[in-house]
């Protein structure tokens, strides 16, 4: 049982309609796993099943081999160990940089507040934010907020970060801030949980791609074999949208 | 110079230097009356707009669920009553009421703090309930992905913001307070409207007591709303912020240092 997180049967339905169907698989330590589909394919709903802010309809999600859909199962006690990054970026707008990153581990982890500091300067520093600690969130630009939300997710120390398309609220040109920081992060062996549109970080930077269509795992593997030689048609086309995307970021 | 041989300016600023003292002590009871009961209200509302706003969970046990149900219930109860009653009649009820079915004899600040309070409280329900929803979903969902518990989240994250989005609100609320505390005078309660009935019943000079008043009522409301607005401006925090560094050399204006030893990392 090497696994972090082990998804067994996962199935969700919002009324009749359901958006994940049956799903399973495994996240090792140091994993960098990619999920990729269409919108509307289920990839953030499982995330946020994952992170227990969807129940889950059926299904189990072991955390070292504890189910934490089971009713006795600490939920804050199970989030803080899993980092969660999101699209629209959540930072706490009443707090400052500074304070966005030393109060989980303050209140949460009941760190004391000289550790807490240097912890969030720790992590600020390695997503180049460290000049900012005094500004509050709406005073940031998006790349600048996803980088905070970054330090903030990984000042929790937790075992693994899972990313809700972290780029997607992003101009193109602060894309680049982000995925380098997210590159750094993967190289350094963090196990990482990546909902992405980001085709040249799924195939350059994971080892483990999940493709998602109409609510199931349609084809999953090595990036090298997916994208070289996707199998089911459904795949085939969706990589074929992207092909230009991606090589224009090749270059 | 009889009150009768004087001109309307005359009266205004005999009534001023006669009756200075109760007018300054009306003034002041109101004003304690509308500050401690729309701060009682706020706490009140806090309070009731966070149990209002509790979900109760599917894996939660039946008898939280009920118990919630039931709390839920009577909160709701007491904003419609107080909501929907008028304060006076509030007032007569409860001040007189408690001394006949109780034996309660409430005394004046006593009774006028209880039943102001309480229909403040019942209107910042409503206003925190709006406050706490108004805050983003995605400020609870980032809290709860740290793992804070609904406690935490509240009391770091979502209140401080409600309370900021809600100033407003509650400042309309002092305002109102300090107009509405008029109708304790008829449960006996000593304060601005009060000053003036005993005044004007004095005198017999109803246009110029009643102007004199107006002019304090106003002085005290409009006051009262310019330092809500500064302190709201004060909650907003600072326009600009300093960039940190530890390179001493490219220390210049608009920098500052880190707070504590943070030079031992560079």
């Amino acid at each position: 049982m090497s696994e972090i997180l082990s998804i067994e049967h996962l199935s969700k339905r919002f009324g009749e309609n359901e958006v994940l169907k049956d799903i399973n698989f495994q996240v090792r330590p140091g994993d960098v796993t990619s999920i990729i589909g269409a919108s509307g394919s289920g990839k953030s709903t499982l995330l946020r099943c994952i992170n227990l802010l969807e129940s889950a309809t059926s299904g189990k999600i072991l955390f070292h081999g504890q189910n934490i859909l089971s009713d006795h199962v600490n939920e804050a006690k199970y989030r803080a160990k899993v980092g969660m990054v999101f699209q629209s970026f959540n930072l706490f707008n009443n707090h400052t940089v500074l304070s966005n990153c030393m109060v989980g581990q303050i209140k949460v982890l009941k760190k004391p507040k000289e550790e807490a500091y240097d912890a969030a300067l720790l992590y600020l520093d390695k997503v180049g934010m460290t000049s900012h600690i005094n500004a509050k969130p709406h005073q940031l630009s998006g790349g600048q907020k996803q980088r905070v939300a970054i330090a903030r997710a990984l000042a929790m120390q937790p075992e693994i970060l899972l990313f809700d398309e972290p780029t997607s609220a992003l101009d193109p040109e602060m894309v680049g801030e982000v995925l380098d920081v997210m590159k750094a992060l993967a190289k350094e062996g963090t196990t990482m949980l990546v909902v992405t549109h980001e085709m040249a970080f799924a195939r350059d930077v994971s080892n483990h791609v999940v493709y998602m269509y109409d609510g199931k795992i349609e084809e999953e593997g090595e990036p090298k074999n997916l994208f070289s030689r996707p199998k089911s048609p459904q795949l085939k086309e969706f990589l074929s949208r992207f092909t230009s995307d991606t090589t224009r970021q090749d270059s | 110079m009889s009150i009768s041989e004087m001109n309307f300016l005359q009266r205004m600023l005999y009534i001023l230097e006669q009756y200075s003292g109760s007018l300054a002590k009306g003034a002041a009871t109101t004003m304690v009356i509308a500050i401690v009961c729309t701060a009682l209200g706020c706490v009140i509302g806090f309070a009731v707009g966070i149990v209002q706003t509790l979900e109760p969970r599917k894996k939660d046990n039946i008898a939280y669920k009920i118990i919630l149900k039931v709390i839920k219930l009577l909160l709701t109860a007491y904003v419609e009553l107080f909501r929907g009653t008028p304060m006076m009649l509030q007032a007569a009820f409860i001040y007189y009421g408690a001394s006949q079915v109780f034996g309660l004899n409430l005394g004046m600040w006593q009774a006028a703090i209880l039943i102001v309070s309480i229909n403040t409280g019942a209107y910042m329900a409503e206003t925190v309930r709006g406050g706490i929803l108004s805050v983003d979903i995605g400020q609870t969902e980032g809290a709860k992905a740290i793992g804070m518990n609904h406690f935490q989240t509240m009391l770091s994250v979502i209140l401080p913001q409600a309370l900021r989005n809600i100033m407003p609100q509650i400042g309309n609320n002092l305002i109102i307070n300090i107009k509405d505390t008029c109708v304790l005078s008829i449960i006996g309660t000593v304060e601005l409207f009060f000053t003036f009935k005993s005044i004007s019943g004095a005198l017999y000079t109803y246009f110029e007591a009643a102007t004199v008043i107006l002019i304090i009522y106003f002085i005290l409301t409009f006051v009262s709303s310019r330092i809500l607005l500064a302190w709201e401006n004060r909650m907003d925090g600072p326009v600009n912020f300093d960039l940190a560094t530890t390179d001493t050399l490219a220390f210049t204006s608009g920098m500052m240092r880190f707070p504590r030893k943070a030079k031992r990392r560079k």
